[in-house]
């Protein structure tokens, strides 16, 4: 129907009209985008489901709106529902005016002529937002040719290799004619980037641009699209779960949950003085790279909520621990709060939750679990996992008939380091650096392999027979990145839980008991065991993951990025349960992740990895308050922090392109390349650098922290260091 | 502070339905209940048990059978003697079609289970190994895909196959011959699928549990699989069925006096303006047969696959209603 996509159309709604008109319909004349009331329905098997209820926004030009939720809280919805991306099925109601232009309602053709033009999108995935098959220029000059017939063709050459340049992408001119599959992740990123300010958009929306890059490019594609935005004067609506990335660029914060915004304002009021529980859990489930103090994280327990039923207290009442009755009684509107001119929040209790309430007081932590080996000083602790000098080396060939060598890949070079009991032990660099490599050299415990691994005091070396392995496997278990992938879909949890068991030559009986047991330590409800995987949240399926991991009683647990795939909310009840459960059993863990604050919070000891090599390595507060090595110092100056004032003040290292391919690894040191101690390095030195591998030397004051740099005190490049006007950002 | 659960009433009698069913529900049996609810399905598979049926029991119901000779009832329609008619030689059509349905079902049954069976391990095993053993397996495949099938049949059952012809009744070493060149599509595309399936972390979990290859192949890839081999089942045994009639109707498939479908079928072309019975009886048990196995197919699909949208039957009604209650608001 199409009265129902411009707003007061019919006298049905008119509760809708009164709506708009308290809101302000026609409100802020001066508002690029205005979206009021926007609603959308999809149906679903089992009802509909109404994915977005009510929003309302203004963006000013060149301002930012962060828009933060967890997922299914309808951010992405939103955006694709202003760019008339949605599939003809979903149900679209409300008003998205574009300098005053009505969007809702226009047909496919008609919006096309505003995508791309004023309005533009930098998607998620770099990887598969291209084209393969055309060259990236094709695919720039392809967003210039739509909206500008009659640009010449040297005229938009000459246009696509200025965006390119703008977005930091060297040697522009050449790049033009490369594909998509050479170009790293990032450099994609950019490319997407420079497509979607072709044409000089009034507004930008970006669907978390930067969740599936590396943190330090990450810094870098933030960095880019800042510009992108100061060039253009673009508005930009930025879509992220992860709070700590929108404190430094956004001006404006919407929180959503459940499909509807439960608190809106400028950014200080949201970060420091958030008046919605939702905001508060949110901000105290992300851990802090910067905070080296040991407390719990704050989990949001429970699911977000089914959005087939219409809420009819708060929606956020089950799992908020303030609510009471009267949060039942009613949705509770945006309403205005004292302190922000803005600042508006949806809780009727907001007013009780001014700025001196702690979130740990609002939300229960559980205590910091303490382990009986945290009091044993660590050398007098036994080694559960020792590796010697590993390499893994890969040939790379060319030629179809014969192979010629013409290079090695040394994913993993030379590394050692051990782990001692209830320890958890951190690797942690950039994708491309050997994490994973080295995760699966010390998991195939083979005896050809070069270098030794030792785990509980047996060394592949020896395990030639098919026993030796298979005692190693009770000692050393793992839980994959992807808890979904991880777990057959065709098992029950029951099935999943006894394989491990089975294996093991346990009894029925005796089974049965210990999955029910499993089932009560990762905090599961023991008669879930029937349910297959596909019923549970991704947080439950990856406490499943765990729970098989720790079936045959494992010393130690490996980790491949056990969080990354969950939200904020969830992740912090999972590293929360982690942590319980080191005390707990004593376990030791081996924890790969690229996210430094999960691994601030959870690890005693870390390794910065670069190139298959450890650069840095030793006790955690000690690398991460004191980092010596250039390349550790980049990646922590690239976390994103929660925490909007000192986001806009930090000096921010941004390293120059992505790692090298291994074809050009350097001679001497590896980072050369990309050190920005190097590039301020007068020429005499360098050469120091670029001849000489440097070793692994502990730091001179005699603690647990080693480092390889030559020039550990060097100044750093001008070039590569960035640091906010603080005036740039203040929101009005 | 008052912890609150129970806000949406809806949402928690549906939570605490689910608990209670959940615990006792097998996987068995959601399976069943998901087949049962394509009507379609369950029609193709009432079908297809009562032409097996018929074609065991159905031979009780006459006196003749069909090697004896009418000499009073020659080419004669069907009448209250012979159900369905004699044939030009006075044989009852009915023994007949109760023979051959039960040939053709047999060839179908086994050629499409054992060549699915046989596909699966040898596309797992290929997938799971990889190197040297795919590659060597892999040519094994592509040589059996490049001879052909018609030529091989024709010479098995006809002239070479002299030797063999003694010692075995036609049906049997058609359904060999048969099976020898039915599997090899089947195992490449469950190669490239396990492969895929090689990749998932679920797999690696399990190699890294220390579970032994033949039970991850079994366990873990067979079942993943699982939809695909039942589709291609129940394709096979169509597939088995009309190539059993398409050679017997050419003339190197069954060979008289064994009966299939396809004989029946093949002897009457010449004739059916004369004796249409003789045509239309084994062509409608044909269509019958292979038709309704095309009606179990999605059915079992659906049933199968766990991302699957067949949800219960009281949800969607629920949800309709919800539809239909909000419309009148």
């Amino acid at each position: 129907m199409s009265s129902e996509t411009t707003t007061g159309a019919t006298g049905s709604a008119r509760p809708d009209v009164e709506r708009l008109h308290v809101a302000g319909l026609h409100a802020a004349s001066d508002a690029v985008l205005s979206v009021r009331d926007l609603n959308v329905r999809f149906n679903s098997e089992n009802g509909v489901v109404h994915a977005v209820r009510g929003v309302d926004f203004d963006l000013m030009p060149g301002k930012t709106l962060g828009i933060v939720g967890e997922s299914g809280s309808g951010k992405s919805v939103t955006s694709l529902a202003i760019m008339g991306l949605l599939p003809p099925t979903a149900e679209v109601t409300g008003s998205v005016r574009l300098k005053g232009r009505e969007l809702l309602g226009l047909s496919d053709k008609a919006m096309c002529e505003f995508r791309g033009n004023d309005l533009a999108m930098v998607f998620q995935d770099p990887l598969s937002s291209l084209t393969p098959v055309f060259t990236v220029g094709t695919q720039i000059m392809e967003a210039l040719t739509i909206h500008h017939p009659a640009m010449s063709r040297t005229a938009k050459e000459a246009r696509a290799v200025e965006l390119l340049a703008m977005v930091g992408i060297p040697s522009p001119k050449d790049r033009l004619k490369a594909f998509p599959h050479e170009f790293s992740g990032g450099m994609r990123q950019r490319v997407m980037i420079a497509i979607a300010i072709a044409n000089n958009p009034r507004v930008l929306i970006a669907d978390e641009p930067t969740t599936a890059l590396d943190v330090t490019i990450q810094a870098q594609v933030l960095e880019v699209l800042h510009t992108a935005q100061e060039e253009t004067g673009a508005a930009v609506v930025m879509i992220t779960h992860d709070l700590g990335v929108v404190a430094g660029m956004a001006d404006d914060i919407m929180v959503m949950y459940a499909g509807k915004p439960v608190e809106t304002g400028a950014v200080d009021d949201i970060y420091y003085n958030p008046r919605m529980p939702y905001t508060m859990g949110l901000l105290g489930a992300v851990p802090r790279v910067d905070a080296a103090e040991k407390s719990s994280l704050v989990p949001i327990e429970g699911m977000p909520p089914n959005l087939i039923h219409t809420p009819t207290g708060c929606s956020f009442a089950p799992r908020c621990p303030l609510a009471s009755d009267a949060c039942l009684d009613g949705e509770p509107p945006l309403a205005p709060v004292a302190g922000g001119a803005l600042h508006r929040a949806a809780c009727i209790k907001s007013e009780s939750l001014g700025g001196t309430v702690d979130v740990h007081d609002v939300f229960t932590a559980p205590p910091v679990p303490l382990s009986r080996f945290d009091a044993i000083p660590r050398a007098e602790r036994s080694t559960v996992l020792q590796l010697k000098d590993v390499r893994k080396h890969f040939p790379l060939t060319r030629g179809a008939l014969i192979k010629r060598r013409i290079g090695t890949v040394k994913a993993v070079d030379g590394l050692s380091f051990d782990i001692r009991e209830g320890e958890c032990f951190s690797i942690v660099g950039e994708s491309g650096s050997g994490k994973t490599t080295t995760l699966l050299e010390i998991m195939e415990f083979h005896p050809d392999q070069d270098g030794e691994v030792v785990i509980g005091g047996l060394s592949n070396k020896q395990a030639a027979d098919a026993k030796t392995k298979g005692r190693m496997r009770r000692e050393l278990q793992m839980v994959f990145q992807d808890p979904t992938g991880a777990l057959d879909p065709r098992f029950t949890v029951y099935e999943v839980l006894a394989e491990p068991l089975q294996n093991a030559g346990m009894d029925r009986a005796a089974i049965r008991k210990r999955i029910m047991e499993l089932m009560r330590l990762v905090g599961l409800q023991p008669d879930h065991v029937n349910r297959f995987p596909n019923q549970f949240s991704g947080g439950q399926r990856q406490r499943i993951g765990i729970a098989r991991a720790l079936a045959v009683n494992p010393k130690l647990v490996v980790l491949d990025e056990p969080v990354s795939a969950l939200d904020v909310s969830v992740q912090a009840g999972v590293i929360n349960l982690l942590d319980h459960l080191r005390a707990e059993l004593g376990l030791s863990y081996l924890l790969v992740a690229h996210d430094l604050s999960v691994v601030r919070h959870i690890s005693n000891r870390v390794a910065v990895m670069y190139l298959g090599k450890i650069v840095e390595i030793g006790a955690v507060d000690r690398v991460f308050d004191n980092p010596r090595h250039p390349y550790t110092r980049a990646l922590l100056s690239a976390i994103p922090v929660p925490d909007p004032q000192l986001e806009r003040t930090r000096e921010r290292i941004i390293l120059q392109g992505d790692l090298p391919s291994p074809l050009q690894a350097p001679k001497g040191c590896n980072f050369a390349t990309r050190c920005p101690v190097f590039a301020a390095l007068p020429p005499g030195k360098q050469e120091k650098c670029l001849t000489l591998e440097p070793p692994l030397e502990p730091a001179a004051s005699a603690t647990d922290q080693q480092f390889a740099c030559f020039f550990p005190d060097g100044e750093m490049d001008e070039d590569m260091l960035v640091v906010h006007e603080p005036a740039d950002h203040v929101a009005p | 502070m008052t912890y609150l659960n129970a806000v949406d009433p809806a949402a928690v009698a549906q939570d605490a339905h689910l608990e209670s069913v959940d615990v006792v529900i097998g996987k068995n049996t959601i399976i069943f209940r998901r087949f049962l609810r394509n009507k379609t399905a369950v029609a193709g598979l009432a079908i297809f048990l009562a032409l097996t049926v018929f074609s065991f029991i159905g031979g009780f119901f006459t006196e003749w059978d069909k090697e004896t000779i009418d000499p009073f009832n020659i080419g004669m329609p069907p009448s209250a003697d012979h159900y369905l008619g004699t044939s030009q030689a006075g044989i009852d059509l009915y023994a007949m079609t109760v023979e051959g349905t039960r040939i053709s079902i047999l060839i179908g049954l086994v050629v499409g289970l054992v060549s699915v069976l046989v596909a699966a391990v040898y596309g797992c095993t290929m997938a799971y190994f990889g190197g040297k053993v795919d590659k060597g397996m892999l040519f094994i495949l592509e040589a059996l895909i490049m001879m052909p099938a018609l030529l091989v049949v024709a010479v098995a059952t006809s002239g070479g196959g002299a030797g063999l012809k003694r010692d075995l009744p036609s049906w049997l070493l058609l359904i060999i011959v048969l099976l020898v060149f039915s599997w090899m599509g089947t195992a490449r595309l469950i190669r490239s699928m396990s492969m895929s399936l090689m990749q998932r972390d679920f797999v690696k979990a399990a190699q890294y549990m220390g579970v032994p290859p033949r039970r991850i192949v079994w366990r873990h890839l067979v079942p993943n699989i699982g939809s695909l081999l039942i589709l291609d089942i129940t394709r096979g045994v169509t597939a088995a069925i009309l190539a059993e009639v398409a050679f017997s109707f050419i003339g190197i498939g069954i060979k008289v006096p064994d009966v299939s479908l396809g004989v029946l079928i093949g002897q009457a072309t010449s004739q059916v303006q004369t004796f249409p019975w003789m045509f239309w009886v084994p062509l409608t048990v044909m269509f019958l047969l292979t038709g309704s196995l095309a009606m179990m197919n999605d059915g079992l699909r659906d049933a199968f696959d766990p991302s699957s949208s067949s949800t219960g039957k009281a949800k969607k009604a629920k949800a309709r209603k919800i539809h239909a209650e909000k419309k009148t608001a």
